[in-house]
């Protein structure tokens, strides 16, 4: 189990830091940023504490504001993210799935994407709604949210396949 | 106590949630410029919605006041007007200056009738005597006919019985005006000489030569006029400037030099 945790901790910790050094530089397309950190929560195991999750989430969220110099956005999005993580599981897995590890192996593809599609689709609204502030960038903010999604959705799945594949 | 606990660690989640969200929008009101200009405008949006709400709850909670408050101002006006009135025109002997007006309000009233009478809430206690003119903020509407101790009715000007001398305003030609009964917004103008020019449009107001209206408060204007009369005056349509229908608060013209003239009058 301690194994377990260190394991965990250390690939946050590699994933915060290719986040930092890596992803926040990187520009695809002139408006895609790759946010790879919500892969985090994504996969963060649901035998862990939920309440832990959303300090988890408001923690790592606050280290690529200050990085990023955004303020509080990745905060809000992230801590949002990790608050409504329960119901979207249930909503993407059926009410009474059990996902003993993360739900990578044994669960079915659609449930899968759906899971990390609503997740990653969810945080980027949120931040993209924040980024803009303001009515009259509502198709912008669409936009560039589903812009994000798709392209945060194909690095995460890559990522969470890299990861669970060992 | 032990509930609220519960209650508390029940919905931890929550609370700790709302807590950080809060953190974070401070922390992106204090240091985005974006974002301080558009809380502050939702801010603002919300605190001036609400006040004008409250706002709007108080001023109808203060409109009996309000509305008082008005009428005194009417009434001060109304005398203001009276002794302007009485000022320009000092030869009419009855152009005399109105030394009080008494503001009532309607009790009772109807337009339907050939002898249309208006109840108001005001009597003898309050300095009403008979035959005293009765106007509205926009012209004539009768003249006081009994007096309780708390009540007065008054003739309307829709009452075939009553007429007022009233005259053209541009040529001060000389007519009285009187109801025939039919509609309720038209009253005639009579006793005007086919000798005079007159046009739709013109302004009737009242004539001063009475003991009841002082020169000038409005009456209404032509609406019609018919000059084929064989006995050469016009039969004259008038469409009166007051609604009848929806008359609340009059005014009572007290004249107190009417005694005198009366008297003279006698002698």
């Amino acid at each position: 189990m301690n194994r377990e945790i260190a394991r965990d901790i250390i690939l946050s910790i590699v994933i915060i830091l290719s986040q930092l050094l890596i992803f926040n530089h990187m520009n695809l397309f002139g408006t895609v940023n790759p946010f790879i950190y919500v892969s985090l929560f994504i996969l963060y195991k649901t035998s862990y504490d939920k309440t832990s999750l959303i300090l988890f989430g408001f923690l790592v969220g606050l280290i690529i504001d200050l990085s990023m110099q955004t303020y509080g956005v990745h905060t809000l999005a992230s801590i949002t993210v990790c608050y409504l993580k329960e119901r979207i599981e249930k909503y993407s897995f059926g009410v009474n799935s059990i996902l003993p590890l993360a739900m990578i192996s044994g669960t079915k593809l659609t449930n899968r994407v759906t899971y990390f599609l609503i997740i990653i689709f969810l945080h980027s609204l949120i931040y993209f709604s924040l980024i803009f502030f303001k009515l009259e960038f509502t198709l912008t903010i669409f936009l560039y949210t589903l812009i994000n999604s798709i392209v945060n959705f194909i690095i995460i799945w890559i990522i969470s396949k890299l990861i669970f594949n060992k | 106590m032990q509930s609220i606990i519960n209650s508390i660690v029940k919905n931890r989640n929550l609370i700790i949630y709302l807590f950080l969200l809060f953190i974070s929008f401070n922390y992106l009101y204090n240091n985005s410029a974006i974002h301080y200009s558009g809380i502050g405008k939702i801010g603002t949006f919300i605190s001036g919605s609400t006040s004008s709400i409250y706002s709007n709850i108080n001023s109808y909670f203060n409109l009996k006041e309000e509305n008082s408050k008005l009428i005194e101002e009417n009434l001060e006006l109304k005398k203001i007007e009276s002794q302007l009135i009485g000022i320009s025109n000092k030869s009419n002997i009855s152009e005399s200056k109105i030394d009080k007006t008494i503001n009532a309000r309607v009790i009772l009233n109807s337009i339907n009738k050939s002898k249309n009478i208006i109840v108001i809430n005001k009597g003898k206690f309050n300095g009403i005597t008979r035959e005293m003119g009765v106007i509205s903020s926009k012209g004539v509407v009768g003249i006081i006919k009994n007096i309780t101790d708390n009540y007065s009715s008054i003739v309307s000007l829709l009452n075939t019985d009553l007429r007022i001398n009233a005259i053209l305003k541009n040529s001060s030609t000389i007519g009285s005006i009187s109801w025939n009964g039919l509609d309720p917004r038209i009253v005639q103008l009579n006793d005007i000489p086919l000798s005079s020019s007159i046009k739709v449009g013109d302004t009737i107001v009242t004539g001063g030569m009475s003991f009841y209206f002082p020169k000038g408060i409005p009456i209404g204007k032509i609406e019609d006029y018919n000059n084929t009369s064989l006995e050469g005056y016009y039969s004259i349509d008038v469409s009166i400037f007051n609604d009848f229908s929806s008359l609340s608060n009059l005014y009572i013209l007290e004249r107190t030099d009417n005694d005198e003239i009366k008297f003279l009058l006698n002698e």
